[in-house]
């Protein structure tokens, strides 16, 4: 008897042929056409992991603005800027805010994003000019919006007048929380675009079936509809979160240079040793042990939210059976309808 | 089977990565210019946007002058921050390849130096460009660490001046402009009334700061950093500028409470409007801000004072600094192969009518020493400002500026919450002091090349 | 049970003509209340919509009214215009050559976009749909190179570039061939994540079937797959579109003035100068308005290809 899952009727030697396939090797181990991963390997090879190695060298020599000129011969340290940058340097403590700051300001637009992708996933008259406006806070470039808010965000400036307050935003403790605004208002289109691809991926025949059932909006949101989100967030949250740590314009317009202790983040701190101390090696290094120190908790997401080995075909024919009894569930009154269709 | 295939790309990558590896460590640390093409020059100039029109139009003349007289054409590049003009320097440092004259900014021409990557100006390099004397030996300043080991070529001269509401002056009946920072702060409490400020003064910003706190500083005799390579930051002097530059906004009532918060062109912006007395820390650049704003016509420049916070006479070692020495030098790249170029195009701009030329067009005064003398001569309100550059004083020529720079900023950034909150407690001060004196030593203690 | 198999044949139309759509969209237009697919009641709906645009609106009307105001007026603080001039959209492209970084950054980020797309595409379809010796390193791998800040990149990229280029006499640095690259370098892991969440999303049955009637891989790859993940084709290449057309750091570094991407371009209208007058705001904000106007149009022009309508086991 045919699956109940499938819409379209198949060809009864289709059906056969994929339930016994030819040989024995399996189809996903024949005919892999690995070559495909080539042109990105090589670029991906060249542009970025070899300059990496150069750069982990550079953080292994005393390079300053006095042994640029001759880099490859600057004095070999070992490891002494690594030392330095754990020991002498704000290295740990600013870490420690782009982190948080990263998890925060992820955890809040999270919602925002699904609530923007999930209201404009129906046609209705302006959806397209809904959506793109939607995106301009993520297309406006980073210098453009640190620039402005920093006016707003004065003393006596629009978020002040609007608020009734006289907080100092741009310095001292509450610098924190204006940062997290700023980043939360740029960054939540970025999980609204990746939640809006994965909700294509819903099935009509879903819907259909939650229709006929009678089942609630918000039951349908939270049960059918959230799973189909798992993968896209997964991925959107941990990669919003390593952008985030790494963001480095949006503070360094915000507050310029020197940071206010409290907003002291790493990406910043990097670029001041860099481009302001010329204490390149230092910076190489203070970037290394801060892409250590985040590479750890990846690796702990990944596996514990199965990101890299999940390769199902989005719920499969199990999921889908546990869907439905899910739905029946929910509507006693449909159960017996499913059952019988079952037969 | 697709394994062995497997293995052997993995094998051609390895390989590939080695060879890529060895070709960029390969001994090319100092790569002359290749790629580039020898008739054309490249030139890097900070970017204009207040005088675009006029900009574009200055740089084809020179270009089409240029050409005429060597028949070399001008590459004309543009760095619109001082992050991206160190950023062009180290980049072209490291490579060999890049522009082959800057016009750097005075502050950063000690950074410059530190690479080791410019020309030197020995005497056949003066010669090229048109003969040392030309110039006003004040422009020197900050060319080299001493006068034999130059690399900065004076180009066009900016002091900072103090910009002065005339008629908020006369209403406070003042007649004559302050000459010590103690009579400053109290004009400032005079011309403070209502909704007016005496002075207009940009705590937040990222680089007046540590201009004003140098200024008092020298005036009492300290250069922030001594002769010998010692930072003298936890000093007597320099406590007594911060506390004078925290007490305008915390005691003494004469700026806005909400310049805690501004930068530059914010304070700018409550001068044009009329609403302050006194405007620090700015260049006749400045001058077209103030076109067709309620101040216009009503302002004139003053020198800043010179006589330090708590005297009334300048102290015996104080230092008669009126303004950082400001503006542009030419340093002409060591890696480049176009160097006798470079020296023809610095010596046409070096002229007295070329100098004049961008004195007119973009409110930069000559290094030329002709040049300044007529100008002297033909504009007798632009005094003051000719006046602040003769009497403008080089920062400590060493590499480690733009740290100890940094450092001095950072007091006044970490003090800003206790500016809100109404104080900055001596001991708050002397703590940041002592910070800042520690981050500067550790900077100046990394020096190579003979202790710049 | 006759009313169950009324409702399988519904779906089997409506899906049929959305396949031969091409897999742009439904064709079938249902008005929102009976749209069985809707997810928010009505006023939910609108209430949301009001809430986020508010969120958006009240800084962007800043940057609005910033472009009609005066420099001035703008580092005062004043949020709505006291006096309204249009010239700041006249000015900005005489100013600094906006039009040229437009078509440079059009030029760059458009060819990054597509390249990119079309690698992530490849590569990830390898990655989800075969197993093999390094799939799963390969997959983490492109993951941690999302987290290698920028700034320690910088000068390795830029010493590597000029080292090949004096090497082998080809330059890279400076042209637009070489930010092309830097750029589809730095796109490609992030898409390829992309397009793997989003291929895990589809069904397999159509490739499998198609494999056991004997297709390749590329056409597979071409026939099947490609048209069936236009959403995730969609949103991998706005965010490689986007990588090349707002950053900053590698075009100020890597471009010359005829080369400049529109992001530089930009840089130089927040230019201030110590001592110096006051920022050209007004102009910044007018060109930033003009920069981001091509992307939200192309968003505007793609985003119809963001629709639901993926089929499980239909015809070829």
């Amino acid at each position: 008897m045919t699956q109940v899952q499938t819409p379209a009727p198949r060809a009864a030697e289709q059906h056969d042929r994929e339930v016994r396939p030819h040989g024995k090797t399996p189809l996903y181990k024949r005919e892999r056409p690995l070559w495909m991963l080539l042109p990105g390997g090589v670029l991906m090879l060249a542009v970025i992991v070899v300059p990496l190695l150069v750069g982990v060298f550079i953080a292994m020599l005393d390079l300053d603005q006095y042994t640029l000129r001759q880099w490859f011969s600057a004095p070999f340290i070992g490891f002494a800027n690594f030392a330095e940058a754990f020991t002498d340097s704000p290295l740990l403590h600013s870490i420690w805010i782009s982190a948080s700051l990263s998890v925060l300001v992820t955890a809040v637009t999270v919602p925002i994003g699904v609530a923007a992708a999930i209201s404009t996933q129906n046609r209705f008259p302006g959806r397209g000019l809904v959506r793109s406006i939607y995106l301009i806070p993520y297309v406006l470039p980073a210098f453009v919006v640190g620039t402005f808010f920093r006016t707003m965000l004065q003393p006596q400036g629009v978020v002040n007048s609007i608020l009734h307050t006289d907080v100092l935003w741009l310095n001292g403790s509450a610098s924190y929380w204006a940062l997290a605004g700023v980043m939360v208002w740029t960054s939540w289109p970025f999980v609204y675009l990746l939640s809006l691809a994965g909700l294509q991926a819903v099935d009509n025949e879903v819907h259909e079936a939650a229709a006929l059932d009678g089942v609630t909006w918000w039951a349908k949101l939270r049960y059918i509809i959230f799973p189909y989100l798992r993968g896209p967030l997964s991925l959107a949250v941990i990669i919003a979160i390593l952008h985030n740590i790494n963001n480095f314009t949006l503070p360094f317009v915000l507050f310029g240079i020197p940071l206010p202790s409290s907003v002291e983040v790493m990406p910043v701190l990097t670029y001041i040793a860099s481009f302001q101390s010329f204490r390149f090696g230092l910076s190489a290094a203070m970037a290394i042990c801060s892409l250590v120190i985040v590479a750890i908790p990846l690796f702990v997401y990944l596996r514990a939210v199965k990101l890299d080995t999940g390769d199902d075909a989005g719920p499969d024919r199990k999921q889908r059976r546990a869907d439905r009894r899910t739905l029946a569930a929910a509507t006693p009154a449909a159960a017996a309808d499913i059952d019988g269709a079952r037969a | 089977m697709s394994t062995g295939r497997l293995r052997t790309r993995t094998l051609i990558g390895a390989v590939a990565v080695v060879a890529l590896t060895a070709l960029s460590l390969q001994g090319c640390a100092v790569v002359n210019g290749s790629g580039d093409d020898p008739n054309t020059l490249r030139v890097m100039m900070g970017a204009d946007t207040t005088y675009p029109k006029e900009r574009k139009q200055w740089q084809q003349d020179v270009a089409a002058e240029f050409e005429r007289t060597t028949g070399a054409k001008v590459q004309w590049e543009t760095y619109s921050s001082a992050q991206e003009e160190l950023t062009a320097i180290q980049t072209s440092v490291i490579s060999g390849q890049g522009p082959d004259v800057y016009a750097i900014g005075s502050t950063f021409t000690p950074t410059a130096y530190a690479t080791g990557a410019f020309v030197q100006m020995g005497s056949k390099e003066w010669k090229a460009i048109g003969g040392k004397d030309q110039f006003d030996p004040a422009s020197f300043g900050i060319s080299g660490p001493s006068p034999s080991k130059q690399i900065g070529i004076p180009f066009a001269s900016r002091p900072f001046v103090m910009a002065v509401n005339k008629d908020l002056l006369a209403q406070a009946g003042i007649d004559s402009m302050p000459t010590t920072w103690d009579q400053l702060t109290a004009d400032a409490k005079a011309t403070t009334t209502g909704d007016h400020h005496g002075l207009a003064v940009a705590y937040a910003d990222g680089f007046d700061p540590w201009k004003f706190v140098w200024g008092m500083a020298e005036n009492a005799g300290n250069t922030i950093v001594s002769k010998d390579g010692k930072a003298e930051i936890d000093t007597k002097a320099v406590e007594n500028a911060y506390r004078t530059y925290f007490d305008w906004v915390t005691k003494d009532g004469v700026v806005d409470k909400a310049a805690i918060g501004w930068n530059n062109a914010q304070a700018l912006a409550q001068f044009t409007e009329g609403k302050a007395a006194f405007f620090p820390m700015t260049t006749t650049t400045a001058i077209n801000s103030f076109t067709g704003t309620p101040v216009d016509g009503k302002y004139e420049f003053a020198l800043l004072p010179t006589v330090p916070p708590g005297a009334t006479e300048r102290p015996a070692d104080g230092i008669e600094a009126a303004s950082i020495l400001s503006g542009d030098n030419w340093v002409v790249a060591d890696y480049g192969k176009k160097q006798d170029l470079s020296f023809d195009f610095i010596k046409q701009l070096s002229t007295p009518k070329a100098q004049l030329e961008y004195y007119k067009l973009f409110g930069n005064l000559p290094t030329n020493a002709d040049a300044a003398a007529q100008l002297a001569a033909a504009n007798p309100q632009l005094k003051p400002i000719i006046d602040a550059g003769k009497l403008s004083k080089p920062t400590a020529f060493t590499g480690a500026w733009s740290d100890i720079q940094l450092s001095l900023v950072d007091v006044v950034v970490q003090s800003i919450p206790s500016l809100k909150s109404g104080e900055v407690t001596d001991d708050q001060l002397r703590a940041r002091l002592e910070a800042a004196q520690h981050d500067a030593q550790s900077t100046l203690d990394r020096q190579k090349n003979g202790g710049l | 049970m006759s009313a169950f198999t009324t409702t399988r044949t519904r779906p089997t139309a409506t899906l049929t003509e959305s396949i031969t759509a091409g897999g742009g969209g439904r064709r079938h237009k249902r008005p929102y209340d009976t749209d069985v697919t809707r997810l928010l009641p009505r006023w939910l709906l609108i209430t949301v919509i009001a809430v986020i645009i508010a969120f958006i609106a009240v800084p962007v009307l800043y940057i609005l009214f910033g472009s009609v105001n005066s420099d001035v007026a703008v580092a005062r603080g004043e949020y709505f215009p006291s006096e309204f001039t249009l010239s700041n959209y006249v000015n900005i492209w005489s100013t600094v050559a906006l039009g040229q970084g437009l078509v440079n950054s059009m030029l760059t980020a458009g060819a990054v976009a597509v390249a990119s797309a079309a690698l992530a595409v490849s590569t990830a379809y390898v990655l989800v749909r075969f197993r093999f010796l390094g799939r799963l390193t390969i997959l983490r791998g492109l993951l941690a190179l999302q987290s290698i800040p920028g700034t320690l990149l910088l000068l390795p990229v830029f010493v590597v570039f000029s080292n090949i280029a004096s090497a082998t006499g080809v330059q890279i640095i400076g042209t637009r061939w070489g930010l092309f690259v830097t750029y589809l370098t730095f796109a490609l892991p992030f898409s390829t994540w992309v397009m793997v969440t989003y291929l895990r999303g589809l069904p397999k049955e159509l490739e499998e079937a198609a494999r056991i009637d004997g297709a390749s891989s590329t056409k597979i790859l071409t026939k099947i797959v490609l048209p069936l993940s236009w959403p995730g084709i969609v949103v991998s290449a706005i965010f490689a579109f986007l990588l090349g057309w707002n950053d900053v750091l590698f075009s100020t570094i890597m471009t010359t003035p005829n080369t400049r991407t529109v992001a530089v371009v930009l840089q130089v209208l927040g230019t201030t100068q110590e001592g110096g007058a006051v920022p050209i705001y007004g102009q910044m904000m007018a060109a930033s308005i003009v920069c981001a106007v091509p992307v939200v149009a192309l968003y505007l022009i793609f985003q119809r290809y963001l629709v639901g309508g993926l089929t499980a086991g239909s015809v070829k």
